[in-house]
């Protein structure tokens, strides 16, 4: 208890030092604070890039000729429905958000339509998450631009297609590209209308291999090809390598930067604390004398490094989180300010760290304090 | 009470051995109030670090109470000096950032006395210091820091008073006033060690012991 106290009192005495030991923990916690922020934003903004972007992984039946699909974008083979479950149930596996989806060319009063069916999103277990795309119910369909304008179809219209009727729930907006003249419903209502009970053409996915060392195809295909030997995997590349790319760049420039803070922050914690430690030489040869064991002196000075961690934690989140809310953006190019917000898991991390961080920067300061000898301390004086 | 016998202290140095204490055999009496007296650098500080077992002889032994302090371990030594011996030196060592009472406090915080604050309160008051009870070390005069060392030194109620130099910063009258106080406690059967290279401890001491080059002279 005495300890303590006196621990408060002293701080209150050496402001100075007090206060530059916990700048430099403010510093360090609040360069990690800013970078996670901005880190996490960024990644969250290249998850809704990606999703505006579509899938990036392509599954289709091994027999499907792969000219016509690269060529087309539609598989001339399908496979069995049961390939999604067979995905789905793997555990540690390097992709998400798995779709299936039947598609097929046919017509609505005389107009070449691309009918797509599409299952709802399923995520592998303990993996998920908010689906990238919209599911249509079974009984409505969603219509695409150019077919709502050719056709003159409007939301609430009932549209009978090879004998199964379908309520236009929404006409899409003009994309400009082969959505406009493709007619979406669900996969059930997609195979009774291609006479295709069962199955599917397709399994779109997001990988997760940004991370990894290798050619992620290869080891997609060698992953995927091990649990649906009857499929192939195309790799959408320009839409994985932009995302790896972006994480990597995040990456790197942590892992130079890391080290180096938390050096310049450690030393800087342990000049100060051996500063202090000088200038506090005869109280230790006096506390010594009075009978004060090993363990008391050395509370003393970790318990100083414990407070100032705390203390530099709570500001170093607060100054991150505002530096990363305000500079964030620029650094890390984040154009949706919404998706910056205070990491708040970051705190309890940073209160937990950095008096872990602060003692054991002032632990060898504190090993020369107990090892003053009373006896030369006192008689310097 | 206390006996020293034999005692030798040797410091290596780059110029080779200096023996600080040479074959220092002595007996002190409960009650005595001994003035180690011999000019600097005659081993006076170094044989009170010996008394105060904060300071490992090269040779000999330190017995008290029939005790061999430094047969005792590190932390027995510790809790020896919290109980038994009360420390005034020249410098006062007063924590700067501590009230006068809590520096008085100090002492009793590491023997976990129950009692302690009102017993430093109640000796600052017989040490006139009733009103700086509040005050930092800066705040006092020489005197007065001296005088608040003495209060933590006796707070303990201990069996030895080792007072290396407590004069050397004060005027006359300032000096006389510390004595008295050191042997107020030896009339009350504490035992006082005082090293000083003045006569003005000469005058309180019943005993005097002289060195000189690590002898006793």
């Amino acid at each position: 208890m005495y300890i303590l106290r006196m621990i408060f009192k002293e701080l209150w005495h050496r402001k100075i030092n007090f206060l530059l030991a916990v700048l430099a923990v403010t510093t360090a916690v609040a360069f990690l604070v800013a970078f996670f922020t901005a880190s996490q934003a960024s990644e969250r903004e290249t998850a809704r890039l990606m999703l505006s972007m579509g899938y990036n992984l392509h599954i289709i039946a091994k027999d499907a000729d792969i000219g016509g699909f690269l060529m087309t974008g539609i598989p001339d083979k399908t496979m069995p429905e049961a390939y999604l479950q067979k995905l789905a149930a793997q555990n540690s596996i390097s992709y998400n958000h798995l779709l299936a989806l039947l598609e097929g060319k046919t017509q609505y009063r005389g107009m070449d339509i691309l009918l797509t069916g599409l299952a709802p999103e399923v995520c592998p277990p303990g993996q998920q998450k908010q689906a990238m795309t919209f599911s249509v119910a079974p009984g409505t369909a969603y219509v695409g631009y150019r077919l709502a304008e050719g056709l003159a179809i409007h939301k609430g219209d009932i549209i009978d297609l090879g004998g199964r009727k379908l309520k236009v729930e929404r006409c899409l907006a003009e994309s400009g590209g082969l959505d406009d003249m493709r007619l979406q419903c669900s996969l059930q209502d997609a195979q009774a209308i291609l006479g295709l009970p069962g199955r599917i053409s397709a399994i779109q996915a997001v990988d997760c291999l940004c991370f990894e060392k290798g050619d992620p195809v290869a080891m997609l295909r060698k992953e995927i090809g091990s649990i649906l030997p009857e499929a192939q995997v195309f790799q959408v590349k320009a839409l994985a390598s932009a995302r790896a790319k972006q994480r990597q760049m995040i990456r790197n420039i942590f892992a130079v930067m890391l080290p180096f803070v938390i050096t310049a922050c450690g030393v800087w914690i342990g000049v100060l604390a051996i500063m202090n430690v000088r200038d506090r030489k005869p109280e230790i040869g006096l506390l010594r004398a009075l009978g004060y064991n090993t363990a008391n002196v050395m509370l003393l000075f970790l318990g100083k490094a414990l407070l100032v961690g705390l203390l530099g934690a709570a500001a170093g989140f607060l100054l991150g989180t505002e530096l990363g809310l305000q500079f964030g953006p620029g650094v890390f190019e984040i154009t949706a300010k919404t998706m910056l917000r205070p990491e708040l898991s970051l705190f309890v991390r940073a209160c937990i760290l950095a008096p872990l961080f602060a003692v054991v920067a002032s632990f060898i300061p504190t090993i020369i304090a107990v090892t003053y000898d009373p006896a030369t301390t006192l008689r310097e004086e | 009470m206390l006996i020293l016998q034999d005692l030798t202290k040797t410091y290596r140095t780059r110029a080779g051995e200096v023996k600080a204490l040479d074959g220092v055999s002595l007996q002190i009496d409960q009650g005595a109030f001994a003035a180690v007296c011999g000019p600097s650098g005659s081993g006076k500080t170094t044989l009170l670090m010996m008394i105060a077992a904060m300071l490992r002889p090269s040779g000999g032994m330190v017995r008290f109470e029939d005790r061999d302090v430094y047969e005792m371990t590190g932390p027995a030594r510790a809790r020896f000096r919290a109980e038994k011996i009360g420390f005034v030196f020249q410098m006062f060592h007063l924590v700067p950032y501590l009230t006068v009472l809590e520096n008085v406090l100090l002492a009793a915080a590491v023997v976990r006395k129950r009692d302690g604050r009102a017993q430093a309160q109640e000796l600052l008051q017989r040490l006139g210091l009733q009103h700086r009870l509040g005050h930092r070390p800066s705040e006092l005069s020489a005197g007065e820091k001296q005088r608040t060392a003495i209060a933590r030194a006796l707070l303990n109620q201990p069996k030895l008073i080792l007072a290396d130099e407590p004069t050397g910063n004060l005027d006359p009258e300032n000096a006389r006033c510390v004595l008295r106080h050191l042997q107020d406690f030896q009339r009350d059967g504490g035992t006082v060690i005082v090293a000083t290279h003045g006569p003005a401890a000469q005058e309180f001491a019943t005993r005097t012991i002289s060195l000189r080059e690590g002898r006793l002279a």
